[in-house]
């Protein structure tokens, strides 16, 4: 019996569950709950889904990842942001502002555009890509030249409900006074997992609210 | 022993009309004075010859094609000639409107005598479409008086030289048609009977121009020729055959334009930043186009794909009849060091991606960021060119927003306040224009930024993210 599954794998006929962990080669989030639940991290490479609203901290979840992923000198390059990027706060996150660049294109299709040719390229680490819809088709372009350049692709958008997009991890925020209310939707090579706290209080207090102000704003509203 | 070159170039006009169709018509280049000056094989073929009457030659060759003599166009043509020659050759004069003079004796060391020399430079010419006559001599107008005989003849020796010069009729020579036919009713008919007279009586009846172009041909009075400089521009023009109005046509010429601007830059070794092509309409003013690389450039498949992305975005109403290529500024050629031990997939540089997303999408949509030493929000960041490193010692603030809205807007909707207030006033005097700076939370759970003007009133000014 063993022999015969020995010659099954070895022919890639046979798949085991329990062999999914290379799926994707994970960088570290910065956060270690999410690393735990994430296997690892954000993927290095591929599309990545972010279902959020604005300004709950979806960017304060990506900075860790993002400093790493250019500390390799690559680019980071930030399509269509949805107001003027303030170089304080990316400054102070430890992103090198000479290896920024910010696209503003007039159209969506002008937006995929210039995703697809700095995902193509080879010298961009991750673009950050605003509130464009997204077709199955596209994505699956952008997911490929991703693959092509080993860079990853963020999508920010609203959450919303339609066909599922063949993505390396999808997942869906939700705000809370600690941190984020972090779901995953979706996860190559493993499995969807239920709302879990990242929590932010050591990395941004200032934009947390305490236990104690939490519960003094319980008994006010009771 | 000085040696000089001439090459002459009887038509050239009608030579660079580079197309296979053109070569099988008969094409004839007339003058303001109706007479035909340049005319290419096929013409030449059905018995038309120079310094024909037009009339004559529509009726010996029914379908002759005509193109108005352009000096202007002459004399470009025969400056790329020159360019293109400077390639193996160094010194070279012009002398409108059709022939080179080239001073070939300093040359020959380099290419181990004349066999060699001409081996290298004949196929230079080759690669040219233009027909031509060549002659050597021993001065500039002497070599000039041969090659217009059209002797085809190449030699270094003093008599073989000497010989074809005192065999040469006086009417391939520079002097004006009254001093010829002075001469000849004297009887002198070639260059040797004049040569041969003694100069004290020649001053004597002819004027000072016989003298000096005498002088200058025996090699006794100094001939000044002013020798061409290698160009560090690039500036050619293409009529198209027929006029085009689709923008993916246009690429076929344009190629070639950009192949002979490869050409140019490759062999001194530059590369260029900018390039303005120009459309030329024929009843409209031309359309001027820049593009940019970053990274200096010189492939012309890389600058055919600025160009194209330039062209696309372009709605053109009326066809285009010819187009126009110029780079003024060409920068040495500098060779990027890619990692030997972390070969990164895709062979585009952050200088060439950043030129290919301002082509498409224009200057002003790609940017960078950089940080200034300002408290004020408004101020502390600004969008320069991308990819400029700026400076280094300015040390950001702590908690400040992702983004700062264009505007700010009022507030209202009932927030949370967690941090602050923080006081920033723009000027030291300004004491109204002061704003206390707020981080709150609204009901959505958003983190807003918002400031309390002197006034009382709140404002949102910036979203964390």
């Amino acid at each position: 019996m063993s022999a015969l599954l020995e010659q099954l794998t070895r022919r890639q006929l046979l798949w085991q569950g329990n062999s999914q962990h290379t799926a994707y080669q994970a960088v570290s989030s910065g956060y270690a709950e999410l690393d735990q639940q994430l296997a690892g991290g954000f993927p290095a490479s591929g599309l990545i889904d972010i279902q959020t609203g604005q300004g709950i901290g979806e960017l304060r979840l990506l900075l860790p990842y993002l400093q790493q992923q250019q500390s390799s000198g690559r680019l980071l390059v930030l399509i269509s942001p949805p107001a003027e990027p303030c170089a304080d706060m990316l400054c102070a996150a430890g992103i090198v502002l000479s290896q920024l660049v910010i696209v503003t294109p007039k159209t969506s299709k002008d937006a995929l555009w210039a995703a697809e040719q700095c995902l193509q390229s080879g010298c961009c680490a991750s673009v950050l890509l605003w509130q464009v819809p997204l077709k199955l088709a596209q994505a699956r372009r952008l997911q490929l030249a991703a693959e092509q350049g080993a860079a990853s692709v963020i999508l920010i958008r609203r959450p919303m409900d339609g066909l599922s997009l063949p993505v390396n991890l999808s997942v869906k925020l939700q705000p809370h006074r600690q941190g984020v209310l972090l779901s995953v939707q979706k996860r190559k090579g493993g499995w969807p997992a239920a709302p879990f706290l990242v929590d932010m209080q050591n990395r941004w207090p200032g934009l947390c609210f305490t236990t104690e102000q939490h519960w003094q704003a319980r008994r006010k509203a009771s | 022993m000085a040696l000089y070159l001439y090459l002459q170039f009887p038509a050239l006009q009608p030579d660079s009309l580079g197309c296979a169709a053109a070569q099988q018509l008969p094409v004839a280049v007339v003058n303001e004075q109706h007479c035909i000056v340049q005319l290419n094989a096929v013409a030449g073929q059905s018995g038309i010859t120079l310094n024909m009457a037009l009339g004559t030659a529509a009726a010996l060759c029914p379908n002759l094609q005509l193109l108005p003599y352009q000096p202007q166009l002459q004399l470009n043509i025969l400056q790329n000639v020159a360019q293109q020659l400077y390639q193996v050759t160094a010194d070279i004069a012009l002398d409108p409107p059709d022939g080179l003079y080239i001073r070939l004796c300093n040359m020959l060391q380099l290419y181990q005598g004349l066999a060699g020399y001409w081996q290298a430079l004949s196929q230079e010419l080759k690669l040219l479409p233009y027909r031509y006559y060549y002659a050597s001599g021993a001065t500039p107008f002497a070599a000039k008086c041969l090659a217009r005989q059209q002797l085809n003849l190449l030699t270094g020796e003093p008599d073989a030289l000497a010989t074809a010069l005192n065999h040469s009729p006086l009417r391939f020579t520079e002097l004006d048609t009254d001093n010829q036919q002075q001469l000849q009713r004297l009887g002198i008919n070639t260059l040797g009977q004049l040569l041969a007279l003694a100069q004290a009586e020649l001053a004597r009846r002819f004027d000072s121009s016989l003298l000096s172009y005498l002088g200058r041909l025996r090699g006794s009075f100094y001939h000044a020729l002013h020798y061409i400089k290698p160009e560090h521009s690039f500036s050619r023009y293409v009529e198209l055959l027929y006029d085009i109005i689709d923008t993916e046509v246009l690429s076929k010429p344009l190629h070639a334009l950009l192949q002979q601007l490869e050409q140019q830059l490759q062999r001194i070794n530059a590369a260029c930043h900018q390039l303005q092509l120009s459309l030329l309409f024929r009843a409209m003013p031309a359309h001027r186009l820049s593009i940019g690389s970053v990274q200096g450039e010189y492939r012309a498949a890389n600058w055919l794909k600025l160009c194209q992305l330039q062209l696309d975005k372009l709605k053109l109403t009326e066809p285009v009849s010819g187009l126009q290529l110029e780079v003024t500024a060409f920068v040495p050629q500098q060779s990027q060091s890619d990692d030997l031990f972390q070969p990164v997939p895709g062979a585009v540089s952050p200088l060439q991606l950043v030129s290919l997303l301002q082509a498409r999408l224009g200057y002003h949509c790609v940017s960078g960021l950089t940080l200034q030493n300002q408290h004020l929000p408004e101020q502390a960041s600004q969008r320069p060119l991308p990819l400029l490193t700026g400076k280094t010692a300015v040390t950001a603030l702590a908690l400040r927003p992702a983004f700062l809205l264009a505007k700010p807007q009022r507030l209202t909707e009932t927030v949370e306040i967690n941090h602050g207030p923080e006081r920033l006033c723009p000027d030291g005097w300004a004491l109204e224009a002061q704003r206390d700076y707020f981080i709150g939370r609204n009901s959505k759970g958003q983190w807003l930024w918002l400031y309390r003007t002197a006034q009382q009133q709140w404002f949102v000014q910036g979203i964390f993210s």
